[in-house]
């Protein structure tokens, strides 16, 4: 892991809001930046004058972030998640970990009717040019057995193997932000996924990238808690096909693969982003939505009752759910 | 005395008429039966094909330059008279409301500016050349 230098641009004050709600100012966080599991990590805390506290607790905390994703990667050998995936044995016992991250894809399945699905690395494979037979999803051929101390025991076929992707990043964050619980407004950014806690009177502002364009943004969120109220934690999570893609013989190809093809997915949605209760919930749903394309992906988004979305369209249209504009800066 | 009823000539002088050949007319009724049976053949056998369709819009301008539109999501065959479901296939009621999804288009300026924003949600992972 690098670190990198502490981001210590403040975020702008803007005024203006959609509709009656509070005009809170933004907050103007400490930040803590690092490149860790393939992409950005960083803390964004509402330290005022609480800077070095905050480095103390963003350093520590970027640490045990960096252990548990060394447990739960594809790309390393060494990984317990590797490990699992090289043993043939129907039956092989995973540290607590592991299990709560295979926990959380299951979650991830749930949550997004099966869109977000871990059990689709050959498929992934086979999508990269690399040896590997494409098949659909796996996800009812396996199961996770608790044991004591949040151990547990993987039974699944012989061969089948696992990717937690995305779903590990969503997992991470929300499991991160919670370890800062002396820090009421705060944020973790697991490579684009975030988890976000805001306290009372205060808000978050929060760019949506536009991924045609460089440093430019589709639109602006404002997640804010009322005064008086409790603490409010939301997911925000992007997922799209526009960035993390190649080429292959026959054509460009993409990472995000439908579970009912075991093929790149062909969809019109070019980004999804979902904002939710959870990092989790939100990565997945974003995941879905770009699989299932705009007008299944929406009608899925509603009935998971999600906060807010933002999705742009091949048309290059970008389109809402309506709860979403009471979100958005003006 | 000679009497002849009248609409029946005499035996001596009937000449019979020459019957038109039944083989055309027959062979188009057996064609015409082999292809009616054919048709209700491929009715009762082919399922009923579901037309892939992705949704209908209805899109609605705003004063402020959003527009609203509503999605109807279509992932149902309607079973004419007579047709069963296949096995699995869930089975909706007719009268059931078709699923809505409204939708906002978000104007091309909300989308034109960057700004100056610390935290961002983006994609992960990068271009694998």
């Amino acid at each position: 892991m690098t670190l990198a230098p502490a981001t210590e641009e403040g975020a702008s004050s803007r005024s203006g809001s959609h509709g009656s709600r509070p005009d809170f100012s933004p907050i103007e966080p400490y930040s803590y930046s690092v490149t860790a599991m393939g992409g950005r990590l960083a803390i964004h805390l509402d330290a005022a004058d609480r800077a070095d506290e905050a480095e103390r607790d963003s350093r520590r905390l970027v640490a045990r972030i960096d252990r548990w994703a060394s447990r739960i990667t594809r790309h390393t050998e060494t990984s317990d998640l590797a490990r699992l995936n090289a043993d043939p044995a129907a039956e092989v016992a995973v540290r607590p970990t592991l299990a709560a991250a295979l926990q959380a894809g299951m979650v991830a399945a749930g949550t997004s009717e099966g869109f977000a699905d871990v059990t689709l690395l050959d498929a992934r494979l086979a999508a990269e040019g690399i040896d590997a037979l494409a098949t659909g999803s796996r996800l009812s051929e396996w199961q996770l057995i608790r044991r004591d101390r949040g151990a547990a025991v993987v039974r699944r076929p012989s061969g089948l193997r696992f990717d937690l992707g995305g779903v590990g990043k969503g997992w991470i964050a929300d499991r991160a932000l919670a370890l800062l619980k002396s820090w009421p407004s705060a944020v973790v950014d697991a490579d684009g996924d975030l988890a976000v806690r805001c306290s009372p009177g205060k808000c978050w502002e929060i760019a949506i990238e536009d991924p045609r364009t460089l440093g430019s943004n589709l639109a602006v969120l404002r997640l804010t808690a009322p005064p008086g109220g409790i603490h409010t934690s939301w997911g925000v999570a992007t997922s799209g096909t526009s960035i993390h893609r190649w080429n292959v013989a026959g054509g460009a190809s993409h990472h995000l693969i439908d579970p009912r093809t075991g093929r790149p997915a062909e969809t019109d949605v070019v980004q999804a982003t979902v904002i939710a209760e959870s990092a989790l919930r939100a990565e997945a749903l974003a995941k879905a939505a770009v699989i299932a394309g705009s007008v299944e992906g929406f009608a899925l988004l509603e009935r998971a009752r999600v906060r807010g979305a933002v999705l742009l369209t091949t048309r290059g249209d970008v389109q809402a759910l309506p709860m979403t504009l009471s979100l958005l800066a003006a | 005395m000679n009497t002849t009823q009248p609409g029946r000539a005499s035996t001596a002088n009937h000449v019979p008429k020459s019957k038109p050949d039944a083989r055309p007319m027959r062979f188009a009724l057996v064609a015409g039966g082999i292809a009616a049976l054919s048709a209700l053949a491929a009715a009762i056998v082919l399922p009923p094909r579901p037309t892939p369709q992705q949704g209908s819009q209805v899109a609605d301008p705003q004063p402020n330059g959003t527009s609203i539109q509503v999605q109807r999501p279509i992932k149902y065959v309607q079973l004419s008279p007579g047709q069963t479901a296949p096995p699995g296939a869930t089975v909706i009621d007719a009268a059931a409301p078709t699923p809505l999804t409204v939708v906002v288009t978000l104007p091309p300026q909300a989308a034109a500016a960057p700004t100056p924003v610390v935290i961002k949600t983006t994609q992960s992972g990068r271009v694998v050349p």
